[in-house]
């Protein structure tokens, strides 16, 4: 009697396990008016806070503060990089970039009834140079006019490279603000913005944000947004799934079948490809990454469609130039010359490279012209599963095919955060930064300029050193001219190629995940206006693009 | 009855002493990770946010100045008996007490019930078992204790696939509906019923066989004594043995083992959190340590630590009050 209740037990709970895979499918008749939620995974809301600058309130975490507040103006991410001026008509740089003179937007009002003028531009750039705690992006500013109807900001330095962190500044209303004494520990519990949206409600759960009826921009086909969040990304899947959450920008293991197949006429999941690659950052200091043959070498053994499919588990497309710009946003950029030039694989290439540097083979193991076996370890924080397992793919890749002794090391994060600074290590991945040019891309690779700060470095970890490198990232972030850019921008990529100061391996898109049973317009791989996250600043565009789905 | 005095002195000493180190410590484990605050943030937004932000966040967070750990360990003293602890950095400088009252509540009302409603049903459930040894009911104990053995995140993504996503019957996550605020309304209530139902049902299946297994067994040697043969030959109805003779006796080492486990509420179950979205001190604790918040981290290590202690005076006076020779270290 005891056993077979056991059995009963048991096979009930075998049950429950295969009826709860089936999930329930959610209903696809487009519901008009119907409310948006946006979830992330990052844990509990924890107290309200509406603070657009300080970076973990909840108004950024959550990134409801993008609908509240705008910036003068949006650069795109993917598409053509193009600028879209926002709260200012339009926005004008000098040639070299050191002074920007903005064009308010007229008939703009705050959403408790002021307008919008030019003094709340200069009021909120001044905010900025005042404060330097929520100076995050050190712009550097020396004077802010205002000029008849116009600002004009002017700069210490050349911001062609860094456009964005200057134009995507959330603007604030002046006769708020100016009464705030202490604008890092202001809650502004009831923010006034010029955003589409207001702040209805506030708890840890939830918060809610309707839309205003006098807009500048135009009627909105969303009336109510959510912001919610789960405490992972597995509560997060479940939610996307089953339709309880509908717009997020999570990784997904197995995205297909845990998102989109649910139901794959609506869902949609999209990584859109920013101009910031993964890379291995190889330490030019010392053996074996020292020596240009053996670098060559790696780059064109590692299987990179591999990295895609197995590591970021097809979260993204593949890294294809030789470049290293990620398509289709990096296309605009690329010499000539390596024009649809791609990445392949070529293990007798690469042992022939070898070969000809003077390596050789003892049974199988690749000893360097010194006559010493070659060996490296490549590193990344443990937990940090995607990158873990493409270092192990490396290495068995390079193992295998050239015969280093090629081993994996994941410490925790923040010995190998100091490690990477310090350069002690050596090959490690790690992303870019990823801007609105090619620029970061090779600026944190192979600029000269981060070796100047000494023993700690924030990029350039593994100290490559090239002067005609640094001269021209110097030349391209500063030029006057266009085809001066252009051309020093050709040169540095004849440098990163032929010289490979690190290795290339994958792409780092911003992913997205969203459905188009209530509504549609989202920006898509064939209509890249914005990025598909839902807390850049770019959302309020989206979000006036949306029309109800049919 | 006579006060014990020194007793009660000599207990009062250590609870100070035990408070005093605690909180010394609760100062000097966060400072002694690797990492601060400013590259854990880094570290979050890898690729979102340039390095130049490095410079603004040592400001922001207060960071930039040099302060021996001396000093700073005299403010924290300073501090904490002006009742404040600090800012915390992962939560946009919100004052600490505020981020944890927007947590407490929720564990303490949750795990709290499922404890309370675990200890008693297990007891008595136990207490049964042990009675009616080698019946039908023994087979509890090893269901029980399987459900207990059971990982815990996976029980708790059933009930979500199945009482949830399949039969539609609980939210599968949040304390309450998206869009509502807390507020006295028998709707609101009824959404904290139904979202805290499935959390606290798992709970209570997960930790029911400890206190059945505990209780039954105790039982078992609670029976054999004399006094119990005695009852039942004086004639005495078999309900009153059960619960005034045998369980009450066979309880004591359930209700310390009670009060410590009071203690441990506090601290949140964590996996539950991640698994419900539920908020809570667990959840709380992890997104501190990993960002390196060290006021908030401290706040709710403070805030366990005097729990704990708190549910151990609790047991030490309930347990003086049952058991006369505890009391008796003057002696």
């Amino acid at each position: 009697m005891r056993l077979r209740r056991t059995f009963i037990g048991a096979g009930l709970v075998a049950a429950l396990a295969l009826t709860g895979c089936s999930g329930a499918a959610p209903e696809s008749q487009p519901e008009g008016g119907a409310a948006l939620t946006i979830a992330k995974p990052d844990g509990a809301i924890t107290t309200e806070s509406n603070n657009p600058w300080v970076g973990d309130s909840a108004a950024n975490r959550l990134g409801y503060k993008n609908v509240i507040f705008e910036p003068l103006a949006m650069v795109n991410a993917v598409g053509d990089n193009e600028t879209t001026p926002w709260l200012a008509e339009k926005v004008e740089w000098n040639d070299d970039y050191t002074i920007l003179t903005v064009t308010p937007r007229t008939g703009v009002t705050w959403n408790d009834g002021e307008e919008f003028t030019a003094d709340d531009v200069v009021f909120s750039y001044n905010l900025i140079r005042n404060t330097p705690a929520l100076d995050t992006g050190n712009l550097q500013m020396t004077d802010i006019v205002k000029d008849g109807e116009n600002v004009v900001l002017t700069f210490a330095e050349s911001k062609f490279v860094k456009q964005s962190q200057v134009l995507h500044i959330p603007m604030v209303p002046e006769h708020i603000w100016a009464d705030i004494a202490d604008p890092t520990t202001e809650t502004n519990p009831e923010p006034v913005g010029t955003g589409p949206y207001t702040l209805d409600s506030f708890s840890s759960q939830s918060v809610t944000l309707q839309a205003r009826d006098d807009y500048w921009g135009g009627d909105l086909a969303v009336p109510t947004l959510y912001y919610v969040s789960y405490n992972d990304n597995t509560a997060l899947t479940t939610a996307l799934a089953n339709g309880d959450a509908d717009w997020a920008q999570a990784f997904i293991p197995n995205v297909q079948s845990a998102f989109v197949d649910k139901d794959p006429e609506h869902n949609v999941f999209w990584a859109a490809n920013v101009l910031a690659p993964d890379v291995l950052f190889l330490n030019h200091q010392k053996k074996p990454f020292n020596d240009l043959a053996f670098r060559q070498a790696v780059n064109i053994v590692i299987d990179r469609a591999a990295h895609t499919e197995i590591a970021r588990e097809k979260a993204g497309p593949e890294l294809s130039s030789v470049t290293g710009l990620p398509t289709p946003v990096g296309e605009q950029y690329i010499a000539p010359q390596y024009e649809g030039e791609d990445f392949s694989m070529d293990v007798e290439g690469a042992r022939t490279i070898l070969e000809d540097a003077g390596y050789t083979w003892a049974s199988d193991a690749l000893i360097d012209p010194d006559g010493e076996p070659v060996s490296f370890t490549l590193e990344v924080p443990q937990g940090w599963n995607d990158y873990v397992t493409g270092i192990s793919l490396i290495a068995d890749q390079v193992t295998e095919s050239l015969g280093a002794d090629a081993k994996v090391n994941t410490p925790d994060a923040d010995t190998w955060w100091a490690n990477k600074r310090s350069g002690n290590f050596d090959a490690i991945m790690h992303w870019t930064d990823g801007g609105t040019t090619p620029y970061d891309l090779y600026s944190d690779t192979m600029d000269g300029r981060w070796l100047l700060a000494g023993d700690e470095v924030d990029f350039n970890f593994g100290r490559y050193e090239n002067p005609r490198a640094t001269e021209l990232l110097n030349t391209y972030a500063t030029a006057a001219t266009d085809e001066e850019r252009t051309t020093a921008l050709e040169e540095i990529q004849s440098i990163f190629v032929e010289d490979v100061p690190v290795i290339p391996v994958g792409t780092h898109p911003v992913l997205g995940e969203y459905n188009t049973r209530n509504y549609t317009g989202w920006p898509s791989e064939d209509d890249q206006y914005a990025t598909a996250d839902p807390v850049q600043v770019t959302v309020p565009l989206i979000l006036t693009k949306l029309t109800p789905a049919e | 009855m006579k006060i014990p005095v020194r007793f009660i002195a000599s207990r009062s000493a250590f609870y100070l002493f035990t408070a005093f180190a605690a909180i010394t410590i609760n100062f000097f484990l966060p400072r002694m990770m690797a990492g601060d605050p400013v590259t854990a943030y880094m570290q979050r937004n890898a690729g979102q946010i340039s390095v130049e932000a490095e410079r603004s966040l040592r400001i922001l967070f207060g960071l930039d100045k040099d302060s021996s750990v001396w000093e700073q360990y005299t403010s924290y003293w300073q501090l904490l008996f002006s009742g404040d602890l600090g800012r915390s950095f992962s939560n946009g400088l919100a004052p600490v007490g505020e981020v944890i009252s927007s947590a407490l509540p929720w564990t303490l009302g949750l795990v709290g019930i499922a404890t309370i409603i675990s200890f008693f049903l297990g007891t008595a459930t136990g207490a049964i078992i042990g009675w009616r040894r080698g019946s039908k009911a023994d087979v509890i104990v090893p269901i029980s204790t399987f459900f207990s053995t059971v990982p815990y995140f996976w029980l708790g993504l059933i009930a979500i696939a199945v009482f949830s996503s399949t039969l539609g019957w609980f939210p599968a996550s949040h304390a309450y509906d998206k869009g509502s605020s807390p507020a006295f309304t028998a709707d609101f209530i009824g959404q904290v019923i139904a979202h805290g139902a499935l959390p606290a049902i798992t709970i209570v299946v997960a930790s029911l066989g400890g206190w059945i297994l505990g209780m039954r067994n105790m039982m078992l040697t609670v029976l054999d004594e004399d006094y119990i043969t005695v009852a039942q030959a004086k004639g005495m109805p078999n309900r009153r043995v059960l619960w005034n003779y045998a369980a009450r006796n066979a309880m004591l080492p359930q209700l310390s083992s009670f009060a410590l486990s009071i203690g441990f509420i506090v601290g949140g179950t964590i996996v539950m959190e991640m698994v419900f979205s539920y908020p809570g001190i667990g959840k709380l604790l992890l997104d501190a340590t990993n960002a390196k918040d060290y006021p908030l981290m401290q706040g709710v290590f403070l805030i366990i630590t005097m729990a704990v202690l708190c549910a151990n005076i609790l047991a030490d006076v309930a347990y003086a009050i049952l058991d006369p020779r505890t009391r008796q270290t003057e002696a």
